[in-house]
């Protein structure tokens, strides 16, 4: 029997056997031994600091490695039983569909319908047979509403789910997904996830989910496999790689992991609702928890006011029934609605909100990027963007042609940014490249060693892993330190947690809270963090504060048995 | 949120979006034709009147006043050009004397009507076709033209869609450019040229990935398409062939009737008010009962 045939009879959705790989002139691969079997039906989550192999990975499993990026392969990889070495990405659409991080390269029409449309009038589908696959993988998706719709009116989330819904109108048994909530929303980011379970377990379709914030993701999980250095470190159920994770890499482990590992808890809980059992069975439940944490001072701070900034800081962003109005085609929608708001040196502050809530638009605004239609919003120690995208700011050849001399200089040491002059900016990491980018919206905006009043960043997080993400809050306390406000519209909740002293939260272009971080982030279910969701009670949001919060908690337990 | 160009296509549940291809092409042909190539004054501005009537008639207001606002442009800019460059023509306005380059700059009344046809015949051009571009949707163009030529249907499909991801990037490349310190050294055009362009590159790798993905390469003999039946294909094809007919009787008709040189000379027939009017009225086909 031929191995593919044998691999037809063995019925695995994927098989990679000793799978090597290097990318065309790269010095190291990046895939080495990779050994890995999934089953149909399998839901499994792909773990990995960012450069670990998990989009090569999953390159490998849909075919465009090696026929599309070329490089050096070696091993074997089969998907559906048909070897990726001999059928194209094409031939391999029938059972792997694959989704990539940014889902608007990934659009092809004009219109939704036209793009599930695309693929079966590829393989030769009778009109009929189209048709009727086009509209049952809408419905499935909960996207028939978008059939008409042009793809350039869609927003993010939608458009994530229209690049879901075309990976799987052939119906492939195999769904490979690369980062899919990077750019959406903590509500539409876990309405996704509970969509592929849905689909996992009512199509048997096995879903591979490379994932950064595994919180959102690991209790939807029948396996994990983690990345690390090219390498598989960890292939099994979610608990083991917690342990493995605790051990191993703690920068990979959930948060509650982290307050359980950290309180001498097990086991190790996968996911929010586990981690509420425990603390149950520990006997650990609100009631009881409020009784102790009131007898014991500072155990969890609890703030419903914004945190008084100290001294007499002067404001660096006010506004004032501040209305913007934008036209995306058809007619003008009021994008943020009468905002009060008005921040003050030194404060850092995360904006967050639901996809399309405004945060954008009112940094923007605050930029001079767009004029309000009424009301007004005032910089007046300047202000400082980097959009979503830091690529956008670096046009050339090196980091001393785009900032020369000692203002360059200036702004570069503002942001901790110590590279060569003569280092193509292309070839930096991407958290140095978010540094640069910053740096140059710096530039000749210091008087002397301090930076402008606002430091605004949009969006910075999207794709970064929790080490990238600790860097970038260490940048934010350094600008803080040198006097500048930091506003930093974002998604992560968990971030938010890490950066923040204050939170504003947009919904659909009003400010509908603005407190304290503890104060917001413990006061809802979406919006709110790991340890919140976990321990239920207000101003307690951190892992540290969930560690202490948790051993004091026992101490007193075991006192009251004594 | 994003900002759609004014003659991006938007799906409407109005006649020219919802007609079949074949009849709505026959019926803005028809309009295309006069606008394209009569030179008759009356029948251009009937024309071009027609066709935005139609534009607004199906919900493409937003798109024929844009292409109004740039084709009145276009058309000022061609009388000026042609009066300056222009000394034909008897009948002389204004001595502008000798000019660098242009020479002795003689402007006749002759030279602008000349320049005003040709203006008018870009104006209705553009309105033309900015209905078009509004109304009919891109993708059931490339379904027509599959079965023809699929390779270049292809390459319509990737450029259909590299256009618009190269204006975002620019969008936001140039918003990037404005936010520069005053202190970072300045995006040039060369800078921003080259950006752009490796930007580009980048973005025809990601589609051309992803027609891999979807099965582009596969031979699976010619894709079959249901045609998507609607009650205004009769209306399109009735209009559209009178239309047409009395575009090319126009077009038989009409040469020489108005000439700019060496004098202007306007001689119309009767025809001419009845092609007009056809033109015009032509315009109300679009618009249906019940429309707010």
């Amino acid at each position: 029997m031929n191995p593919v045939a044998s691999q037809r009879a063995s019925g695995l959705a994927l098989e990679f056997r000793d799978l090597g790989y290097r990318y065309s002139g790269a010095e190291t691969p990046a895939l080495e031994e990779i050994d890995l079997a999934v089953e149909p039906g399998e839901f499994i989550v792909l773990a990995g600091s960012s450069g670990s192999g998990k989009t090569s990975l999953l390159r490998a499993a849909c075919g465009l490695i090696p026929h599309f990026h070329g490089g050096e392969i070696s091993g074997s990889a089969l998907v559906g039983g048909r070897s990726t070495l001999e059928a194209g990405p094409g031939e391999l659409a029938d059972v792997a569909g694959y989704v990539a991080q940014d889902p608007e390269t990934q659009i092809v029409s004009t219109t939704v319908a036209a793009e599930l449309d695309l693929p079966l009038r590829f393989r030769g589908d009778h009109p009929a047979e189209r048709s009727r696959a086009v509209e049952e993988v809408a419905l499935a998706l909960g996207i028939p509403h978008l059939l008409p719709r042009t793809v350039t009116t869609l927003s993010g989330g939608e458009m994530q789910r229209v690049a879901l819904a075309v990976a799987l109108v052939t119906r492939p048994p195999l769904i490979l997904l690369d980062e899919p909530t990077s750019q959406l929303d903590p509500v539409s980011g876990d309405e996704l996830i509970w969509l592929l379970r849905r689909l996992n377990e009512e199509w048997g379709v096995a879903v591979v989910l490379a994932e950064h914030r595994l919180e959102r993701c690991l209790a939807a999980a029948d396996r994990v496999v983690a990345m690390d250095d090219g390498r598989i470190g960890f292939d099994g159920e979610p608990r083991g790689f917690l342990d493995w994770a605790i051990a191993k890499r703690p920068e990979l482990a959930t948060p509650s992991a982290l307050i359980f590992a950290g309180a001498g808890i097990e086991p190790l809980p996968v996911g929010v609702r586990e981690a509420r059992r425990t603390l149950r069975d520990l006997r650990v439940t609100r009631t009881d928890s409020d009784e102790i944490s009131s007898g014991s001072a500072g155990a969890v701070e609890s703030s419903s006011v914004i945190p008084e900034p100290s001294g007499e800081r002067s404001v660096v962003l006010g506004s004032s029934r501040l209305w913007v109005e934008l036209d995306p085609g058809n007619g003008p929608v009021d994008v943020l609605r009468g905002i009060d708001l008005e921040i003050r040196a030194g404060e850092k502050v995360a904006l967050m909100g639901r996809n399309g809530a405004g945060k954008s638009t009112l940094l923007r605004t605050a930029a001079g990027l767009i004029d309000p239609v009424s009301g007004k919003v005032e910089t007046p120690q300047g202000i400082a963007l980097l959009t979503q995208n830091p690529g956008d700011f670096l046009v050339r050849e090196s980091v001393g042609d785009e900032l020369e001399g000692p203002v360059g200089q200036a702004a570069l040491a503002a942001v901790g940014l110590d590279v060569p002059a003569d280092r193509d900016p292309r070839d930096l990491s991407g958290g140095e490249r978010q540094r640069l980018a910053l740096a140059i919206a710096l530039a000749g905006r210091m008087e002397g060693a301090a930076v402008p009043g606002l430091v605004c960043l949009d969006e910075p997080t999207r794709g970064m892993d929790r080490g990238l993400k600790g860097h970038l809050t260490g940048l934010a306390d350094r600008l803080a330190a040198q006097g500048a406000a930091v506003l930093i519209s974002t998604h992560d909740v968990e971030f938010a947690v890490t950066f923040a002293d204050r939170v504003v939260l947009l919904g659909d272009g009003e400010v509908i809270a603005d407190a304290g971080m503890p104060t917001v982030l413990s006061g809802g279910w979406y919006f709110a963090s790991e340890a919140a969701r976990v321990f239920d009670r207000p101003g307690l949001v951190s892992i540290g504060q969930g560690i202490e919060f948790l051993r004091s908690s026992r101490a007193r337990s075991d006192e009251e048995l004594r | 949120m994003k900002k759609l160009s004014p003659i991006a296509y938007v799906p409407r549940r109005e006649t020219v979006q919802t007609a079949s291809l074949a009849p709505v092409a026959v019926y803005l042909g028809a309009y295309l034709l006069v606008c394209f190539f009569s030179s008759d004054p009356l029948v251009l501005v009937a024309a071009t009147a027609g066709a935005a009537l139609a534009g607004f008639g199906c919900g493409a207001g937003r798109a024929v006043k844009f292409s109004l606002k740039l084709g009145g442009f276009l058309a000022l800019t061609m009388v000026i050009v042609n009066a300056l460059v222009t000394s034909r023509g008897a009948t002389v306005l204004a001595r502008l004397g000798d000019w660098p380059i242009l020479g002795r700059v003689d402007v006749t009344a002759e030279a602008i009507a000349a320049g005003g046809v040709i203006g008018l015949r870009a104006m209705g051009t553009m309105v033309v076709i900015g209905v078009w571009s509004a109304c009919v949707d891109p993708d059931r163009i490339l379904q027509a033209v599959h079965g023809v030529a699929r390779r270049s249907a292809l390459t319509a499909t990737l450029i259909s869609r590299l256009v618009p991801l190269a204006a975002t990037d620019y969008a936001r490349i140039g918003e990037a450019a404005a936010l520069r310190g005053p202190g970072a050294t300045p995006v040039g055009r060369g800078a921003m040229a080259h950006r752009l362009l490796a930007g580009s590159l980048d973005r025809a790798v990601d589609v051309a990935a992803t027609l891999e993905l979807r099965g582009y390469g596969m031979d699976h003999g010619p894709t079959r398409f249901r045609a998507v039946p609607s009650r205004w294909d009769r209306r399109f094809w009735l209009a559209g062939s009178i239309l047409m007919a009395t575009a090319i009787v126009e077009l038989f008709l009409g040469a020489g009737r108005f000439e700019t040189y060496p004098e202007i000379g306007y001689s119309p027939g009767f025809e001419v008010p009845l092609v007009a009017a056809a033109f015009l009225l032509g315009g109300l086909v679009t618009w249906r009962r019940g429309r707010r």
